[in-house]
């Protein structure tokens, strides 16, 4: 499988994650999160004419003229939702766009700021595809690794199967 | 009653209009909206179109089809939305190297929840129960442990149900009795309920299946394809003590189902009347959208979630190699 956006994210979310969706195990949208996570997605599709691009097997939610912007509900997982954004970037700047990245969070806890500005580095893009391989490797192991037992458990939708 | 289920009871023709469902016959017609809709059960004569068949199946709609009497005939399944390969290819591996552990975890499952459905009228002074419940705690496991072809497990599993048949006597009231399970047709009040409490309880499952990865047509108790769904008998099995015959209990201990009145006789058969269908259904559906606390999830699910669960617990078995251990009415896992 082609590691897109989403398995990046997962995989700093949580490994096991990754796995399970790289190995193609989706369970049903049961989570509330997972359904207002979607409902953003759609009223910004809504909003924006330009919003929710598909770039080959990727969704980007808003390009502008400077910046590629992805829109996430919560700042629960900034290191997951940069690097999603930098191969967002990678992508685009192979098909001869370059933009820079801005993430928009809808609610934040953690940063102080609501917005994360960041730029693909020579340096980013070489740490990017060494962490691309790793996440290969990854994926292609026999089993997923251990279930975390973390409070952020509780609003993934792999919650009823991990813990069954 | 779950609003993601419609029951058709009349006859009637199902069309498609706009994006709603309309059903139409000689009384009128109502507009069924699709939103949230996921089974429609046809338990009448219901006539439908290809037309009909596509825009279900884009809505990923199951349908299950019952005849004027009450027996299953059938399902539309859209096309399965969940698939995985990887799970497939495991669900025929376990069956060729190790078909028993599965086989096995099912019928220890059964004796369980019969255990702790009689249990419950052992406690109310039905104390000619023990040897039964004797038998089930602590031969059944022993017996089983030593089994080592599905031939025997099947056998071990059937003499489980005929000992709980025979225990029917003791605590349902007497128009009731039981003489024994005849299938097709029922041609007795109590195998009528049972038989069309049984397709119930299968269509039930073959829609929480459908929600998972898991192939149906591969099973392990059942023959694999002895039915097109032969792992929703299978997983069927530990929730009949649980859904249908709890259910069947209360309807006949409280005079909710009576004889006289819920049943269709003829002369080598005896079906449930369309009231009594109803009566039944209401009821058990009730039981099905109860919920109980996961003791392993620790969070509310309804016994039908709990079905969806099975398939889980089965994944984790051919994907990671976990303990398959089904539904526990005691435990609550
Ligand atoms: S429930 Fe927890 S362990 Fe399982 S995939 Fe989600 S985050 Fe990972």
């Amino acid at each position: 499988m082609k590691i897109n956006g989403t398995l990046i994210n997962y995989y700093f979310h949580c490994k096991r994650q990754c796995w399970l969706c790289a190995n193609r195990l989706n369970m049903e949208d049961e989570s509330e999160e997972v359904r207002i996570g979607r409902v953003i997605h759609e009223n910004m599709a809504m909003d924006n004419e330009n919003s929710e691009l598909n770039v080959e097997n990727i969704k980007i939610d808003k390009i502008t003229k400077e910046y590629l912007v992805e829109v996430k509900k919560s700042d629960a997982d900034v290191q997951a939702v940069k690097w999603q954004v930098l191969l967002y970037l990678k992508i685009l700047k192979e098909k001869g766009v370059e933009r820079k990245g801005k993430i928009e969070f809808v609610e934040k806890n953690k940063q102080n700021s609501k917005t994360i500005y960041l730029e693909l580095t020579q340096e980013l893009e070489k740490e990017l595809e060494l962490l691309m391989e790793e996440i290969e490797d990854y994926i292609h192991k026999k089993n997923p690794s251990e279930v975390l037992n973390d409070k952020k458990c509780n609003k993934c939708s792999y919650y009823s199967y991990c813990y069954i | 009653m779950s609003s993601s289920t419609r029951y058709i009871t009349s006859m009637g023709e199902l069309s498609r209009k706009d994006n709603s469902l309309i059903f139409r016959n000689d009384k009128g017609h109502k507009y069924i909206p699709i939103e949230g809709v996921k089974v429609i059960y046809c338990l009448n004569e219901v006539s439908i179109n290809s037309k009909l068949l596509d825009f279900l199946a884009r809505n990923k709609i199951i349908v299950h089809f019952f005849n004027y009497y009450g027996y299953y005939s059938g399902t539309f399944y859209p096309k399965e939305a969940y698939i995985s390969g990887k799970v497939t290819i495991a669900q025929v591996k376990k069956f060729e190297e190790n078909r028993l552990e599965i086989a096995k975890a099912i019928v220890k499952g059964i004796g369980i929840n019969i255990y702790e459905v009689l249990y419950h009228y052992y406690k109310h002074g039905y104390k000619e129960l023990k040897p039964l419940l004797n038998w089930l705690n602590k031969e059944t496991g022993i017996i089983l442990n030593k089994l080592d072809n599905i031939k025997q497990v099947l056998y071990l599993e059937g003499s489980i149900w005929k000992r709980f048949y025979e225990t029917f006597p003791i605590y349902l009231p007497e128009d009731f009795m039981f003489n024994k399970r005849v299938k097709r047709p029922p041609d007795n009040p109590m195998n009528a309920l049972i038989s069309f409490g049984n397709s119930m309880l299968y269509t039930k499952v073959i829609s929480q299946l459908y929600k998972t990865h898991l192939n149906q047509g591969i099973s392990y108790l059942h023959e694999p394809f002895e039915s097109r769904f032969s792992l929703s008998l299978d997983i069927s099995e530990v929730f009949k003590p649980v859904i249908v015959y709890k259910t069947i209990f209360e309807l006949v201990n409280n005079k909710k189902i009576q004889v006289n009145k819920h049943f269709e006789k003829q002369l080598n058969y005896c079906l449930l009347n369309e009231n009594g269908r109803k009566i039944f259904i209401e009821n058990f559906e009730k039981r099905l959208e109860s919920s109980f606390e996961h003791s392993k999830l620790k969070r509310k699910v309804t016994y039908n979630t709990a079905i969806k669960l099975e398939g889980y617990k089965l994944i984790k078995n051919l994907v990671e190699g976990e303990k398959f251990i089904p539904f526990n009415l005691k435990e609550k896992i």
